[in-house]
Parts: structure tokens; C-alpha cells; sequence
């Protein structure tokens, strides 16, 4: 089955620094540009929930349609996001 | 069922306080009342809670009501368990009685009927009469108060209290109050604990396996009627509400939450409800708008209202706790879960009342916190997250909004950015949020409680992804068309006509973001179809894409004529194509339909589609028939006009303008909470679709200053993506306000965002813009920061190194990140020390005009001389046209470092460096043994560059005095050989020594200047200049035996100044001064060896070589002075020929010559010679880099001529022979017992004469000697004549002893007395041996004047 998947490393500054997309859906030309959008405005709730809590991976933070935001985060606050449908 | 709702209802309503009864048996009440009710609301009242604590509550209201009073007389028995809260807490009985007998008689009995009731609290207030001044009086009314405290009061409890009318007792009305608190305190704990075992005994029988509510109600039957939910509700309310009443706010809500969970355990309610006019108005903050009676359905409430009723009290409550922060949380969650709820039941609900339903909430939630919030309540965390939830109201409400334009066909008027689909985001657990944040929030309250309410609300609504997805609503039936809308749907089809895709500035072109949850037209005719023939579902999704020439044909015409005409044939068309692709639809509908991100195409298409269907005459009306758009819009709006009861709301969907007006504030209103909290991204991606509303109004002004707050965000956190999307708007606007240097900036921003992100012409386009801007006439020339767009480094490899004071040239890489070529007239590079702070940095300009075309250009600059000191680079500086750019930023993309890509900021690496000043050539002497004098002579000057290249040098060359260059001569130079003095010797000496070999190079002298040749710039080399020392005075031999060597040496020093001009520029300059010695080949000593007995002296000649070559000398004869003449031959020449003589170098020779005396009578006016000249002829053969070798001249004439002898000529002084002693003079030896100071001692000299004084001798002549003694006064005291005469005899061997007493003044080592002979030449006295030189005086004994010795 097609999935659609993309893996963003952000620095501690917000500075996304690696962007993937590894899901098997080819890759639409207006659909990365949305994925951006999507885990740029996760950001704020990894801010979040990321003092509030201890685990270091957390689990579908956010979700647009029916993509699913993951991310985990290192000790020095570089966020690895994975978006999964 | 609801016997008792209304009357509960109206009593919630009107009774906000406690009631306190008064018993008023002596009619005293009229007379008191006022007293008494000014002590209300009870200040600092203390209650006991649900868990027996003690709560202090600050303001108790309270009524005081005769027991007579309608109010309390009309209840009856039965409804007091459930309206128990509203009987009386206390029982106050007023009384007053001056006889005993008539207390006894009266009213004890009367009183005692009335208390007789456990049920109630009570206590009796005695009030007197008495006059303070009549005493008769008082003592009655004490005697009966003491009475009646015998009869009524005990000792667990007081209940009785006198009040003095004429002169009240102050502590009476703190006695009263606290005697009303303990009446208050006592029927709560007794209401509380009968509540509480009501509702014990109900819960229980609710999870019971058989319970329901039929049950529950036969067997709770004797409830009056009621029915259980009720009983259960009512008495938990009515906990609740008495709680309230008690002002125990925090009880009171936690029961409401208690009820709120039960309800929902007791599962699905069969009526939901919503369905009555003006339900679609939410009523979550207001408990009076429906009454309790209409809400009850068969055996419970509907959910409908009955959730928004509970709602409404705890937010009542949380209000008056203060806590409107946690009222937008859980109003929040609320809705989000309502919604759901809204959704399950949404076919039987009034098209799109959920939507309007969460419009509502959302509205009066934000209102209704907002105005009950005031900054700093609460602590600054939950102060930012109120903000935060206030902004998702905002959003939730903005989107439901959004979505009700989109129906009624206003979605063009939206901007179609990333931006406006934010509010998508961050919904889901939010509930999970929610919790936690009370979970860490709730200090008193119950955790447990926390968790369960979670868990319930997750298994009502098992995700809120329903409302993130936000999919079209799903009415059972889409709205159908009303008749007589043909007009309407003119008027939007007209709309839809108008509507023009907006291009973008620089002619960008962009499909919109896949955003929309799906196509309306699909969505709309799906559920219509649904209900109608089968084979017509999924209707006219767009699939059937409109040929070209037709899409052709639409973009260029706008004419409905034409249209109409294209779609008739459309119609056909797609109507059999439909038919064909029915299957291939309904299989993929679900997944169009759940992904919600149709492709671009395919929203395109529809559009197009729509547009050829909206042909007004097609129009029938019937449910058979696909609706066009047009249709589905008006449709839409007719049903959205009966849902809607609102009229506030549904004149924002009235119009575009009112539409866009509320769209406006609901944005700002979000992008203002999320500001105020810490979603500052959220905040600021508002603020760009509200700047894109502005956009559209051109507003160009606001517009531009919110895009630059979204761009400043993407731009800082480097999301390029998104901030390629917003950018160009940024630009368009800064153009229009004709802000040149925020547009410049702009276009330069937008050209360093990553290639991919623009097509090349477009790209094209912003260079085009810079370059435009660059080269007109801009009002005030603007500086432009270029840093990510031209990025420079060094080149790889070492940093250019350079010496002190030399100019150099700088490589530097720049990368252009402009698509074209591009013309930059001047370009800076800023050279920054890193060793020094206070200098700043040195621009270092190239002054002609440089093209840098795309990718890495490599850039020289010229560099004149710097300080010493390591330099970087520091910033590029330019200029475009009139535009002066800067850029301050390294380069990423050296190949070098592509590896190092986490870092943005590369470690500076020094560029150049400028070595400290230090010597960078030496000269010295080649040689440093002497040469010879007077004759030309090779001096070797050796030129040594110490790491630095020579080329180009001047050597300027000025001999000091007695030095002078042989001009005739060139100058020679070749390379120097360290060691090869010595190695060459055995080896190949001929090649390496002879002057013509092939690295001999001979130059030049032009005006003191030598210039060197270039290959001599890297390697150490000698010089070799040909001198000549010249010394005027002649050679001065010796005798044997006196050291006089040294004023030769310095006589023969020369000097030659050197300067040496280097450098790149000859900006270099090396000063030296070389000191070389001259001498002459022999040093000539003499000595008598032999002085034979006929007058004949051998005179040796002893030649000392001074020069490290081999001399030979081939003749040698010697010019006597007057006085002397050669024996023998008499041609001076030496005794024996032992011609030629080597001498090798410092080694010795001796030339014998024999002379005699001869008497040279003086001749008149002529002078005696007075020294004698040794001429010597010889030869030299040495190396002129070992010293002195054969004059430059002999050189030339070659070698057949080396045998060339010179001349070196030396003075001689003979002197006469002088030993020819008369008198001899000896010192006696001193007394063996040493000199002492102070102590005489007798010094003796003796004298002898050593041959007769050459007169007549007779035998006993004496001949008077005259003798002197020479002392230093200092030293010694004579005691005696110093000088005077003694007699000898003139016989040769006469000896006399001169003696002279002489007294030591000092201790040490100190000269003797001489004695002295003055009428005797020094010539004729022999002093053999000597006296000492220095005698040993010792100190002075012991002072013996004092000292008797012992014996």
C-alpha cells in the first residue's frame, strides 16, 4: 500500500536541517512544501509538551487529515519529526 | 416526570442564600429586625465541607424570614429532601418575660413546644426591657434569663443569649453570630451526610447488571412521583446547589463533575435533541435559557441540552472561583468532544448545525472568559496558556466560519494559503493536554477524578481526528434547491465567473496548497445522489477532464454566450464519460474522500467543470439532476438561513464584505491570543492570512507589515519552503509602497532561497528586478545586505603569507547565487586582524568592474602593504548600478566543506598573514683573513636571502676611506658553497675554483648600484668587488722581542657600507657595514744573532707571514741606513741565497745579513738616513676565498704571469751597539726577618766598578760617585741623605756598599728605594740582576709602648 512519509531533522534553533521524504508515494510538487508547513507549526506544541514530559519520543503530537506527527527528541533539543499516514 | 423541575428551577433562580428562621413568640421582631439584619452576609463565616474540613468563607449572604412568612409556611413535608437546601439553617426564637411566673406559666411550656423538633437547629434570644436605671427591672430580667439558660441550655451547649434593648451588651451580636454560625454549620454536615447517603444508595443501584431506570424508578417509587434519573439528578444538584448556597464553590463544582461523569456512564440517550429552533445557538454558558422541564426525555435528559446545562454551572462556578482560565480549557475540550458528539447525530441535526452550534460556543466562551479574565490572576504559565486556548477558540471558530463561507461559495474570497489551514493543526490531544495541564494545575482538586473524566470523554470520542480532518457536512439529505432561486444562482454563477486565479508577483505561478478536505461539487451530489437512482452517485467529480481546446477556449473567453454553447456539448460529453467511470469512481471516492488532498489537477479541472455546467437554462430543480455549484451554494444558503436562529451570525454570511469582516477578526483575535502565549508560530502564521486579506483590499501598508513578521519567522527558523510561498507577496507589497530598499532586500531573499524552490525564469525575474532598482534613479540609495546570496571564502590552502611591509595579491572566492551573469562596478574585501581589537578593518578594493557569473568566481585583489598581524576576511562590500551591497557571510559551498554542514557559521580561517618584521637577507665578509694592502684584491661580500626571493635587488656599494674600488674591473659573482673551501680541495679544485667557471657571472658597477642578477634571488651567492687599501706609510719591522703587532691590525681595517634595495617593490632595504682586513704579506722583526769579534754583526731578518697564502719571495736585499754598511759583496743582499724562499702561510722565515759599524762622517745640510729599507720581491698564491691571493691586475694578464713578483718594502732601525757597562749595581738582599711597618731597616746597594774610568789611572785614585736614591715619599721615610757623593777608586773591580736607613710607612707590596747613579749614562750601568720590584712590608707589631712583656 502507498504511504506517504517524510523524516525532518530541526535543530535546537528551529533550523530544519534534513528533510526526507521516504514514504512510496512519488513525491507531489506542492505536497513537500506542505509537509514543511505541517511540522513547522508542530513546533509549537513539541515546545509544549516537550518540558511537560519526560519521554523523549512523542507520539502523535499532531495530526493534519490524516497525517500522524511523531517526533523524538534528543537531550540537546534537536528534533527528529517523523509524519506518517 | 419534572413534578419538581420548574419549581427547582425557579428556586435555583431566586434563592442565593442561606435562610435563617425567627421564631418570633413575644413580637419582639419589629423592634430588632434592624439590629439583627445588619449584621448581613456574616463575615468570616467557618463551614465544614463534604470531607469534614473546615472552610473558612469570606462573605455567607443570609436572610432572616419569620417563621410566619408565606414562604416557609406553604412547603410541604415531602419536597423537603430534595429542596432541603433552601429550608431554614437556623432557628432563632425571640422571647422576653419580667416575671418568673409568667415564664414558669407561659411561656416555658410555649417554648418547649416549639423546640420539641430535632430536626431543626435552634436557639433562644432573651431580650430585656429593663431600663438601664431601674434597677428593680434588670434584677427581674436577669433572674428570668437565668431561668430560662436552667431550662434550655446544657452544658455541651449554649443556647441561650440575652440581648439588652436599652443598652446592648457589644459581645452579644459576636455571641448571636457565633450561635447562628453553629446552627449553619450543624444542618449543613446533617443535609450533607442525608445527600450524601441518597446518593450513595442510588449509585449503588445503578451498576447493578438489572438496574435501569424503569427499575430504579418502581422501586424508588415513593419518591413522590419523580422519576430516578431525576431523584438522582436532583438530589445531586441540589448538594450541589447548596453547596453553592454556602458559598462552598469548590464542593459545589466538584458534585457538578460528579454528575456531569454519571450522566455520561449511563450511555447513549435515545433523544439527542437539538433539533428545536435556536438550538443551534450553544447555550454552554447559559443555564436559563431552557428550562429543566423541556429537556427531559421519557427516562432521562437529552444530551442535547443537558451537557451544556452542566457545563453552564461549573463555568458558573469557576467564575465566581476566579478561574476563567480553567473555564476556556474545559469549555475548549467541551466543544471539541460536543462537536463530536454533534457529528454522530448530525443526519438527523439541521444542515450544518454543528458548525454553527461551534461558531456559537467558540463566540460565547471567548466572550464570556475574556471579560471575566483580567492580566495577572494567574500565574504567568497559566496566564500564556489561557492565551493559547483563547486562540484555539479563536481558530476552531475561524475554520467552522471558514467552512460555512465555503458553502454559501465564498471560498474564492478566502486566500488559499498554507496559512489559513493552520487552525487544522494541534487539535488532536489537545484533550490529553488539557488533562495534564489540570492534572498539574489542580492542586485541590481530585486527580482520580481528572483521569476518569479523560477516560470517559476518550470513549465517547474515540479521536477528535473527525474535527481536525474537518470534511464537508454530511447532512442525511443534501439541501435541495428551493424553487424560485434561479435569480440567486444567476448571481453566483456570475461570482464564479468573475472570479480570476490571482497571479502572483514576478509571474510566479503556483498550485494552490492540497488543503481542502474535498470538492464541495462531489461532496454535495454524493449524498444527494445517495438517496436517488444509483447509477447517478458520485456525480461530476471533475474526473473527466475538459479537453484542451476548451480549457484553451475558457481562458481566453469570458463570454456566457460562448460557454453555454461549450457546455451543451460538455454535457453530453460527460455524461457518457460519467457512465463509464462510474465503477472506477465509487471504488476511489473514499479515498479521495478520507486523504481530503485531491491533486491541483484535479481542483483545477474542477473549476473548469463547474463553469461549463453553470448554464442558467438547465436549471429544473429536480433531486435526479446533478446541482452545479452555483446550485449547491444557494442551496446551502437557504438551508444555512433556517439553521441559523443567530441574527448577528448570519449577517456575516450575508455578504462578501460582512463575511470577510468577521473572517478578519476571528484571524486577529487568534493571532492576538497566540501571540500573548507561547504559539508564536501559530500567531504569526495568522498574521499572514490576515496581511493576505489586506493584500486583496490593498491594503498594502498592513499587509506588508504582518508578511514581514511570517517571513521574518520562516526566514529566522530557515523553513524555505514556506517562506517561498509568502515572500513574493512581501515584494509585491513593498513594490507598491515603493519601499526600495525592503523590495531590493526582498528580491535578493528571494534569490537566495534554495534554486529548486523557483523556476529559473522566475528567478530570472527577481535578478532582473535587482539589477532594474540598481541602475535607475533611486531617490535615496539604499545599503543591501547580499549575504546569502554572494558568499566569498578564501581559497583553499595556506593563507598568503607575506613579509613585513610587502604588497601582495588576494584570491578570493565568491559564489554568486544570482541565475545571470551579473556586473558588479567596485568590489571591497574587508581584511580584518584577528590579533588586534582596536584596528578596524582595512578595505581592500578592486577597482575594475568585475562580471561574477553564477556559481564560484575567483576574484584577485591587489594588496599593498599591511601591518604584521593574521588577517580574515571580514565582509564583502560592492556595488551594483547606485546600489551598495554588503555580505558578511562565508561560503557553504567550497568543496571542502560540504562535509561540515551542520555548521552555518564556519570557523574563520586567516586569509593572509603578515610575517613580524625580520631579516630577510644578510651580507658578511666571504673572507675573513686579511688581504693584501696596496694591491687590488678580490672582496667577497656573500648576499644570503633568509627565505625571501632577491629578485630585483640593488646592492649600492660605498668604500670607506683608504678603500677604492677598481673600476676598470667587473664585478664578479657566483654562488656560494658552504664548505666548499674545504671539500673542493681533493675533488675537481680547477673546476670549482677558477674564476671563469660557469657560475661566475660578471657584472657591472653603474653609480655605486650593482644590479643582481635573478638567479641569484633564491640562493646565497658572493659578490666579489675588487678593492684596493690603499696605506701610504711604510711597513715598520721590529726588534725581536717587542710586541707591536696590533696597531698594524688596526691600521689595516677598511669598511665598505652596503645597501641592499629588495622587495617586491624595492620596498625593502638592508644596510650593512663590512669591516675587511688589509695587511701587509710579512711582518718583520730583527735581531742581532751574532756579534762577531771583528765588528761583524749578523743581522737576522725574521719574516713573519700574515696572509693565509703561500708567499714566495725570490730575492730580498736590505738599504742601510747611515752608520752601517754590508760586509762582503755589498749588494745588500742576504749572506746566503736560499732563493726562492716559500713561506707558507703564518709560518716564519729568517734572512741572515751581515753588516758591520761603520763611522759616517755627517756631511754639511745633509741629514743622516736614519732607518734602513728591506726590500723583498716575491710572489703570492693564495684563493681569494680563502684571503690574500695575487692582485686582480696579475689575475687579468693570466697565468703565465703569476710569477710576476711584487715589492713589499719594510723600515728597519739599526741601532748602534750600546753595551758598554762601567759601573754595576746590585741590591742587597733584605734582612731575612721581612719588612714590618715602623720598623728601620737598612736597604744596601753595592756598587762595582767594571773597568777603569778610561782616564789616568793611578793606583789609590778615587773618583767621586755620585748617588741619588729615588723613594716614593708615601711609601718610605729615609733617615739619611738621599743623594750625595761616596768615593771609589777608579780601579775596575773597586766595590763600595752604599747603605741608607729607611723606615716602611705602609703595609703591602710596595717598590723599594731605587738607587741611582745621575752622573752615570744609563748606557754604562748594569743593573744585573735588578733590584725586586716590590718588596712585602707587613703591618706594625703590637704597640710595645703599652705592652711590658711578661718576664
Amino acid at each position: 500500500m502507498a504511504s506517504t512519509a517524510c523524516f525532518m531533522i530541526v535543530s535546537k534553533n528551529d533550523i530544519p536541517i534534513y528533510e526526507a521524504e521516504v514514504g512510496t508515494v512519488p513525491k507531489k510538487e506542492d505536497a513537500a512544501h506542505q509537509h514543511q508547513f505541517i511540522l513547522h507549526a508542530a513546533l509549537d506544541i513539541v515546545q509544549d509538551t516537550a518540558w511537560n514530559t519526560s519521554a523523549m519520543f512523542l507520539k502523535s503530537i499532531d495530526r493534519f487529515n490524516d497525517l500522524v506527527v511523531s517526533v523524538y527528541v534528543t537531550a540537546g533539543h534537536i528534533l527528529s519529526f517523523v509524519m506518517s499516514d | 416526570m419534572a413534578t419538581f423541575l420548574p419549581q427547582f428551577q425557579s428556586i435555583k433562580s431566586s434563592f442565593a442564600h442561606i435562610v435563617l428562621s425567627v421564631e418570633d413568640v413575644s413580637d419582639l421582631w419589629p423592634t430588632i429586625k434592624k439590629g439583627f439584619e445588619e449584621r448581613l452576609p456574616f463575615k468570616r463565616a467557618s463551614l465544614n465541607n463534604k470531607t469534614r474540613n473546615p472552610v473558612l468563607v469570606d462573605e455567607l449572604p443570609a436572610e432572616f424570614i419569620l417563621t410566619t412568612d408565606a414562604r416557609l409556611r406553604s412547603r410541604f413535608p415531602q419536597e423537603q429532601s430534595l429542596f432541603w437546601f433552601r429550608e431554614p439553617y437556623a432557628t432563632i426564637v425571640l422571647v422576653t418575660c419580667e416575671d418568673l411566673d409568667e415564664f414558669k406559666n407561659i411561656l416555658k411550656p410555649r417554648l418547649k413546644l416549639i423546640v420539641q423538633n430535632d430536626d431543626r437547629e435552634w436557639f433562644i434570644v432573651y431580650v430585656s426591657k429593663a431600663p438601664a436605671h431601674n434597677d428593680q427591672a434588670t434584677k427581674m430580667a436577669k433572674k428570668v434569663f437565668a431561668k430560662l439558660e436552667v431550662d434550655f441550655s446544657s452544658k455541651k451547649r449554649e443556647r441561650c443569649c440575652k440581648l439588652d434593648i436599652h443598652g446592648p451588651d457589644p459581645n452579644f451580636w459576636d455571641d448571636l453570630e457565633g450561635k447562628i454560625m453553629e446552627c449553619i454549620r450543624n444542618t449543613l454536615d446533617r443535609r450533607i451526610l442525608f445527600y450524601e447517603e441518597e446518593i450513595r444508595k442510588l449509585s449503588e443501584q445503578r451498576f447493578m447488571p438489572v438496574w435501569n431506570f424503569c427499575n430504579f424508578f418502581i422501586l424508588k417509587g415513593n419518591y413522590s412521583g419523580d422519576k430516578p434519573c431525576d431523584c438522582f439528578w436532583d438530589t445531586s444538584e441540589s448538594l450541589a446547589f447548596m453547596f453553592e448556597v454556602a458559598h462552598l464553590h469548590e464542593d459545589a463544582l466538584r458534585e457538578y463533575d460528579e454528575l456531569e461523569l454519571c450522566y455520561l456512564e449511563t450511555g447513549k440517550q435515545r433523544d439527542f435533541g437539538g433539533m428545536e429552533k435556536g438550538d443551534d445557538q450553544a447555550t454552554l454558558l447559559d443555564s436559563g435559557k431552557k428550562a429543566l422541564a423541556q429537556i427531559v426525555q421519557d427516562d432521562s435528559f437529552r444530551e442535547f441540552e443537558f451537557r451544556q446545562y452542566l457545563f453552564s454551572c461549573q463555568a458558573k462556578l469557576l467564575f465566581k472561583l476566579k478561574r476563567p482560565f480553567e473555564v476556556a480549557s474545559r469549555g475548549y475540550s467541551f466543544i471539541i468532544s460536543f462537536s463530536g458528539a454533534l457529528a454522530l447525530h448530525e443526519s438527523m441535526l439541521p444542515f450544518c448545525m454543528r458548525e454553527v452550534w461551534v461558531i456559537t460556543a467558540c463566540l460565547a466562551l471567548i466572550g464570556a472568559t475574556a471579560s471575566n479574565y483580567e492580566d495577572g490572576l494567574a500565574a504567568p504559565d497559566v496566564e500564556k496558556e489561557f492565551y493559547r486556548v483563547q486562540g484555539e477558540l479563536h481558530t476552531l471558530c475561524h475554520t467552522k466560519f471558514m467552512r460555512l463561507g465555503h458553502l454559501v461559495g465564498y471560498g474564492s474570497d478566502i486566500e488559499r494559503s498554507p496559512v489559513n489551514r493552520n487552525d487544522m493543526l494541534g487539535n488532536v490531544d489537545k484533550r490529553k493536554v488539557f488533562c495534564q495541564e489540570n492534572l498539574s494545575q489542580s492542586v485541590d482538586h481530585h486527580k482520580e477524578f481528572y483521569i476518569f473524566l479523560h477516560s470517559a470523554i476518550t470513549l465517547v470520542f474515540p479521536c477528535s481526528a473527525s474535527l481536525s480532518m474537518l470534511p464537508w457536512p454530511k447532512p442525511a439529505v443534501w439541501p435541495p434547491l428551493p424553487p424560485d432561486a434561479s435569480s440567486e444562482v444567476l448571481a453566483k454563477e456570475k461570482m464564479i465567473l468573475q472570479e480570476s486565479p490571482r497571479l502572483k508577483h514576478f509571474g510566479i505561478q503556483r498550485k494552490p496548497l492540497p488543503l481542502e478536505p474535498s470538492v464541495l461539487l462531489r461532496e454535495a451530489n454524493r449524498r444527494r445522489a445517495s438517496l436517488s437512482a444509483g447509477n447517478m452517485s458520485d456525480l461530476f467529480d471533475g474526473r473527466p477532464s475538459c479537453p484542451a481546446w476548451q480549457t484553451e477556449l475558457l481562458n481566453n473567453t469570458r463570454g456566457c454566450i460562448l460557454l453555454l454553447l461549450i457546455s451543451c456539448v460538455w454535457d453530453m460529453h460527460a455524461y457518457n464519460c460519467i457512465k463509464m467511470e462510474n465503477f472506477l469512481d465509487s471504488s476511489q471516492t473514499s479515498v479521495s474522500d478520507s486523504s481530503g488532498t485531491p491533486s491541483a489537477v484535479q481542483r483545477v479541472s474542477n473549476v473548469s467543470m463547474s463553469r461549463t455546467l453553470s448554464s442558467p437554462g438547465n436549471f429544473d430543480g429536480s433531486i435526479d439532476r446533478p446541482m452545479r455549484l452555483a446550485e449547491i451554494f444557494v442551496a446551502a444558503e437557504h438551508a444555512l438561513r433556517n439553521t441559523i436562529s443567530d441574527a448577528e451570525l448570519w449577517k456575516s454570511l450575508s455578504s462578501v464584505e460582512e463575511f470577510e469582516k468577521k473572517y478578519l477578526d476571528l484571524s486577529k483575535g487568534a493571532a492576538n491570543n497566540y501571540h500573548r502565549s507561547w504559539w508564536k508560530r501559530h500567531g504569526v502564521v495568522l498574521d499572514g492570512e490576515i496581511a493576505a486579506v489586506h493584500h486583496k483590499h490593498e491594503n498594502y501598508d498592513l499587509a506588508a507589515n504582518l508578511y514581514e513578521k511570517v517571513c521574518a519567522l520562516y526566514a529566522g527558523e530557515g523553513w524555505e519552503n514556506l517562506l517561498a510561498e509568502v515572500l513574493p507577496n512581501l515584494a509585491e507589497c513593498q513594490k507598491i509602497l515603493s519601499d526600495q530598499a525592503g523590495y531590493l532586500s526582498s528580491c535578493v531573499k528571494l534569490l537566495s532561497l534554495d534554486k529548486g524552490l523557483f523556476l529559473p525564469k522566475e528567478r530570472q525575474a527577481f535578478q532582473s528586478e535587482v539589477v532594474r532598482l540598481a541602475h535607475s534613479e533611486m531617490e535615496h540609495p539604499v545599503p543591501l545586505d547580499v549575504s546569502s546570496l554572494i558568499t566569498f571564502s578564501s581559497n583553499q590552502g595556506p593563507p598568503l603569507e607575506l613579509c613585513d611591509g610587502d604588497p601582495g595579491t588576494l584570491t578570493v572566492a565568491l559564489w554568486s547565487g544570482f541565475p545571470d551573469d551579473i556586473t558588479l562596478e567596485s568590489l571591497s574585501v574587508m581584511l580584518t586582524a584577528t590579533n588586534s581589537n582596536d584596528e578596524g578593518a582595512k578595505a581592500i578594493k578592486s577597482s575594475e568592474a568585475i562580471v561574477l557569473m553564477p556559481g564560484r568566481n575567483n576574484i584577485t585583489v591587489s594588496l599593498p602593504p599591511q601591518k604584521p598581524g593574521s588577517y580574515v576576511l571580514g565582509a564583502l562590500t560592492g556595488q551594483i548600478g547606485q546600489l551598495r551591497f554588503r555580505s558578511h557571510s562565508f561560503s557553504k559551498g567550497g568543496p571542502a566543506d560540504t562535509d561540515d554542514f551542520m555548521s552555518f557559521e564556519k570557523p574563520t580561517r586567516p586569509v593572509l598573514k603578515v610575517a613580524r618584521p625580520r631579516s630577510l637577507v644578510d651580507l658578511a665578509a666571504a673572507v675573513s683573513s686579511a688581504l693584501l694592502m696596496n694591491e687590488t684584491q678580490w672582496v667577497g661580500i656573500i648576499v644570503k636571502p633568509i627565505n625571501y626571493s632577491l629578485k630585483g635587488a640593488v646592492l649600492h656599494i660605498d668604500t670607506g676611506p683608504g678603500l677604492s674600488i677598481a673600476e676598470k674591473h667587473e664585478i664578479e659573482i657566483e654562488k656560494h658553497e658552504f664548505g666548499a673551501n674545504n671539500t673542493d680541495h681533493s675533488d675537481n679544485p680547477p673546476d670549482n675554483h677558477s674564476p671563469v667557471s660557469a657560475d661566475v657571472k660578471q657584472l657591472s658597477l653603474e653609480d655605486g648600484k650593482i644590479n643582481l642578477p635573478d638567479w641569484t634571488s633564491n640562493i646565497t651567492s658572493v659578490l666579489w668587488i675588487p678593492l684596493k687599501a690603499i696605506s701610504h706609510g711604510l711597513a715598520e719591522g721590529t726588534p725581536a722581542g717587542t710586541v707591536s703587532q696590533r696597531q698594524s691590525i688596526v691600521d689595516g681595517l677598511r669598511t665598505i657600507a652596503l645597501r641592499l634595495d629588495f622587495g617586491v617593490s624595492h620596498n625593502q632595504t638592508f644596510e650593512k657595514t663590512v669591516a675587511v682586513h688589509f695587511t701587509d704579506p710579512f711582518y718583520v722583526t730583527t735581531r742581532v744573532a751574532d756579534k762577531c769579534s771583528d765588528g761583524t754583526l749578523l743581522l737576522q731578518v725574521i719574516l713573519q707571514s700574515q696572509v693565509k697564502a703561500s708567499l714566495t719571495v725570490s730575492d730580498a736585499w736590505l738599504d742601510l741606513q747611515d752608520g752601517f754598511a754590508h760586509t762582503g759583496k755589498g749588494d745588500g743582499r742576504p749572506v746566503s741565497k736560499f732563493f726562492p724562499l716559500i713561506v707558507s702561510s703564518k709560518s716564519r722565515a729568517g734572512i741572515l745579513f751581515s753588516i758591520c759599524v761603520v763611522d759616517t762622517p755627517a756631511k754639511d745640510g745633509e741629514e743622516l738616513d736614519p732607518i734602513s729599507v728591506l726590500n723583498i720581491r716575491y710572489t703570492i698564491s693564495g684563493d681569494r676565498n680563502l684571503g690574500a691571493h695575487s692582485p686582480v691586475t696579475k689575475e687579468l694578464t693570466g697565468p703565465e704571469n703569476e710569477t710576476d713578483p711584487l715589492t713589499f718594502r719594510s723600515a728597519l732601525v739599526l741601532q748602534r751597539p750600546v753595551l758598554d757597562p762601567c759601573f754595576a749595581v746590585g741590591f742587597l738582599p733584605l734582612p731575612s726577618n721581612g719588612l714590618r711597618v715602623g720598623q728601620l731597616v737598612t736597604m744596601k746597594w753595592r756598587v762595582e766598578r767594571l773597568k777603569d774610568s778610561g782616564k789616568d789611572v793611578d793606583s789609590d785614585d778615587v773618583d767621586e760617585v755620585l748617588y741619588e736614591v729615588n723613594v716614593n715619599s708615601e711609601n718610605w721615610m729615609v733617615a739619611g741623605r738621599k743623594r750625595g757623593y761616596t768615593s771609589l777608586s777608579t780601579k775596575q773591580g773597586s766595590i763600595i756598599v752604599i747603605s741608607i736607613l729607611c723606615l716602611p710607612l705602609v703595609a703591602g707590596y710596595v717598590r723599594p728605594p731605587q738607587l741611582g747613579l745621575p752622573d752615570v749614562d744609563k748606557a754604562n750601568i748594569s743593573c744585573n740582576p735588578p733590584g725586586p720590584h716590590l718588596v712585602c712590608v707587613l703591618p706594625p707589631a703590637f704597640s710595645s709602648s703599652y705592652c711590658v712583656p711578661a718576664a
